[in-house]
């Protein structure tokens, strides 16, 4: 659907279902440079799983006009709005990537009306190395090759797809290349300079679950278990890919989070 | 550590790796018509398009889908759909996006069955082409109208050997938010890959120099997912409500993969021109060696061309290479590694010379087909254009004295000596 927010057009993908705000919400919130495509087999899934599902494109990305924003906090901020304006409570949220920042983000400023927390390839920190983010800025077409080559496993290299003809950096490159050019530098940014994530993750008071993928180049393992271990009682599941895995372990992803939702209250 | 494949390493590898259970390094032909469902919500979420997987072969089958990432890949498109040939994939495309009122401007010098679906077919379900001279963007532009849905023309265009100057052409496609559609046939991604070069949506007929054995017909779509369906009066089959599936909007939830997912929801499932599992698999045996294969038949072409140029029987000789052609300059830019392997010529002595020739070689095969591994000849004025005259296949852009050549894999000197077996037996008749 589409909504005039804070003055601009506004794209939220419902999973193809109307919003109802009398069931249980879940927002996905997506990663650096991307948009409500990088959900596309997660939003229609549990829309038709009898939640009420919400894939905000940010600022600047997919179909949203306005300007992206300028640290993980404005986006933490933009996110809590939303929800406002859209009457939206008790949230499970579900970011990935860049979207697990602004989760850390939203569980300090949105305590109350926060159920669960869902991290999907996620660390406290997103170091970016300065190569990619001069790229972005120089030239955002070219930097989004390159991520959509780093961020897929073995599934991205071999044309791999569970969804039959579908081309992995074919199709995320051209996700990318939706949004405003502006928009991954923006977003690099904001991953590089968030430093707050340790604290925010051991602030986490409510249900948790950590989705992380083995061969993730662009959140590394290794920092996600670091993180994971900051969080009291989280869920945590290793998948076999590589970074984007909403779309390389769509099932797999899809039956962790189901079941976790089933655990909710 | 992703390794970015190249060409020739996708052509063999890319849509399979070797299966857990059974390890088969050879993409297994799944042949089966439909899949056991685990549970009613599984059945319920491939039905409503929740995710990917397959639940009926006319939809989509393992064996297919392999073939459809591997051309995916190749092209560098978002996805792909095989089907049943490349008239398939062709209507595919066009019932996807037009309805009745809508317009086409399609390249004037095309494939028969090409130019016949839209200019006799189409018609009579509203959508109206106006064909213009492929190697004129400026006529192109000017044809372009408010109801112009899409704008088609052949990369090469079969039989004239045309060559599109495909940048120009998108930039003018571009400018107006109007899908660019290239029937690439003819070079294969191998000589060129149109969506680097800004088209939006590619056909192929797999049947030629893809599959290149001539041993199964199919086709297939490629979408390039570089087209922004968004504007829902002028795309509203793309963005605006699906009939089924709640009303769905493909463009909102699929994006750069919103045609193929619109085609697999109502051209498969509605018309059905599913490709066999069977064919996917010789097709995709066929892919394998397609980098090997394009070299040789463009080494194969470049050597015919010199010894057809230089031949006292010979009248004229036609192939994008040939400086002599009129499009040899936008072919040395947008195709540099060569024009494809079919070339035309003139043989002395008009319709009885060709037909003396065609019954005389042994090894180059008269058939109607084209892009097999083996030569390939035919002579329209004493075949497919036998019941016209002269002056009528002169109005057609044909000539009666013309015999075109697929060039094959043979040894290149077993071709030219089976050739000059057809020249000699012209001159026999001329004496
Ligand atoms: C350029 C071109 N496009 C499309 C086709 C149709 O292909 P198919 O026979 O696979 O339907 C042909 C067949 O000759 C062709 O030459």
């Amino acid at each position: 659907m589409i909504i005039n927010f804070k003055g601009a057009k506004t794209y939220i993908g419902t999973g193809g279902k109307s919003l109802d705000t009398t069931k249980k919400t879940l927002c996905f919130l997506h990663g650096s440079g991307q948009n409500h495509l990088s959900f596309i087999q997660q939003a229609r899934f549990f829309a038709y799983k009898g939640y009420s599902v919400i894939v905000p494109d940010m600022p600047a990305h997919g179909f949203s006009d306005g300007n992206p924003c300028k640290s993980i906090k404005e986006n933490a901020e933009w996110i809590t709005d939303l929800l406002v304006d859209l009457k939206l409570k008790d949230v499970v949220v579900i970011g990935h990537s860049q979207g697990c920042l602004v989760a850390l983000e939203l569980n300090r400023i949105l305590k109350s009306s926060l159920e669960a927390l869902i991290f999907v390839a996620g660390s406290n920190e997103i170091p970016v190395n300065q190569f990619l983010l001069d790229l972005s800025k120089e030239n955002p077409q070219k930097a989004y090759q390159m991520m959509v080559t780093w961020g897929h496993g073995i599934d991205g290299d071999m044309s791999i797809n569970k969804w039959p003809g579908h081309y992995h950096y074919g199709e995320g490159s051209n996700i990318m290349c939706m949004n405003k050019p502006t928009a991954l530098e923006y977003d690099l940014h904001s991953c590089n300079d968030y430093s707050d994530g340790i604290d925010a993750a051991k602030n986490i008071k409510v249900p948790a679950l950590a989705v992380l993928a083995k061969n993730d180049q662009m959140t590394p393992l290794k920092s996600g278990l670091k993180f994971v271990e900051l969080i009291k009682n989280c869920e945590i599941h290793i998948l076999d890919c590589g970074h984007f895995l909403p779309s390389e372990r769509p099932m797999e992803l899809n039956s962790i989070i189901k079941s976790f939702l089933s655990k909710l209250k | 550590m992703s390794e970015n494949y190249k060409f020739d390493t996708l052509s063999l590898h890319a849509g399979h790796i070797p299966d857990k259970e059974t390890g088969s390094r050879a993409v297994p032909i799944y042949q089966t018509t439909s899949y056991v469902f685990n549970s009613t919500e599984e059945a319920a979420s491939l039905y409503n398009m929740e995710v990917g997987g397959h639940l009926y072969t006319r939809i989509s089958n393992p064996t297919v889908a392999a073939l459809e990432q591997r051309l995916a890949a190749l092209e560098g498109g978002a996805s792909a759909l095989a089907c049943s040939s490349g008239m398939a994939a062709m209507h595919l495309v066009v019932s996807a996006i037009c309805s009745s009122g809508d317009h086409i401007v399609a390249s004037s010098k095309m494939y028969g069955a090409n130019i016949n679906l839209l200019q006799h077919t189409m018609p009579r379900f509203g959508v109206k082409t106006d064909f213009v001279n492929p190697n004129d963007p400026e006529a192109i532009k000017r044809a372009i109208k408010p109801n112009t849905k899409l704008v088609f023309g052949e990369v090469i265009g079969n039989p004239g050997l045309d060559i599109m100057d495909v940048p120009e052409i998108a930039k003018i496609c571009n400018s107006k938010n109007i899908p660019l559609v290239l029937d690439a046939t003819f070079n294969t991604p191998y000589l060129m890959q149109p969506f680097k070069h800004g088209a939006n949506i590619i056909v192929h007929s797999l049947t030629k120099w893809l599959g290149g054995h001539g041993i199964a017909i199919g086709g297939a779509v490629v979408n390039g997912g570089n087209f922004d369906w968004g504007d829902k009066d002028k795309f509203p089959t793309i963005s605006g409500p699906h009939f089924a599936l709640g009303g769905i909007s493909f463009w909102e939830e699929f994006g750069p993969s919103a045609l193929i997912a619109k085609i697999r929801a109502e051209g498969m499932y509605n018309f059905g021109p599913s490709l066999s599992p069977t064919n996917a698999f010789h097709l995709m045996q066929g892919i394998e060696t397609l980098p090997l294969r394009m070299k040789k038949h463009i080494e194969n072409t470049h050597s015919i061309l010199d010894f057809l140029v230089n031949h006292e029987m010979v009248e004229w000789v036609k192939h994008p290479d040939l400086e002599t052609h009129p499009d040899h300059e936008v072919a040395k830019r947008i195709l540099p590694k060569g024009s494809g392997s079919i070339v035309a010529f003139g043989i002395k002595g008009g319709r009885e010379a060709g037909k003396a020739f065609i019954e005389s070689v042994q090894l180059a095969s008269h058939l109607a087909n084209v892009g097999d591994a083996k030569t390939l000849l035919i002579h329209p004025g004493s075949t497919t254009h036998s019941h016209l005259s002269s002056e009528a296949m002169k109005e057609g852009g044909l000539t009666d004295d013309m015999i075109r050549l697929s060039i094959g894999l043979e040894d290149i000197n077993d071709i030219k000596k089976d050739f000059e077996k057809g020249f000699k037996a012209v001159k026999k008749l001329n004496r």
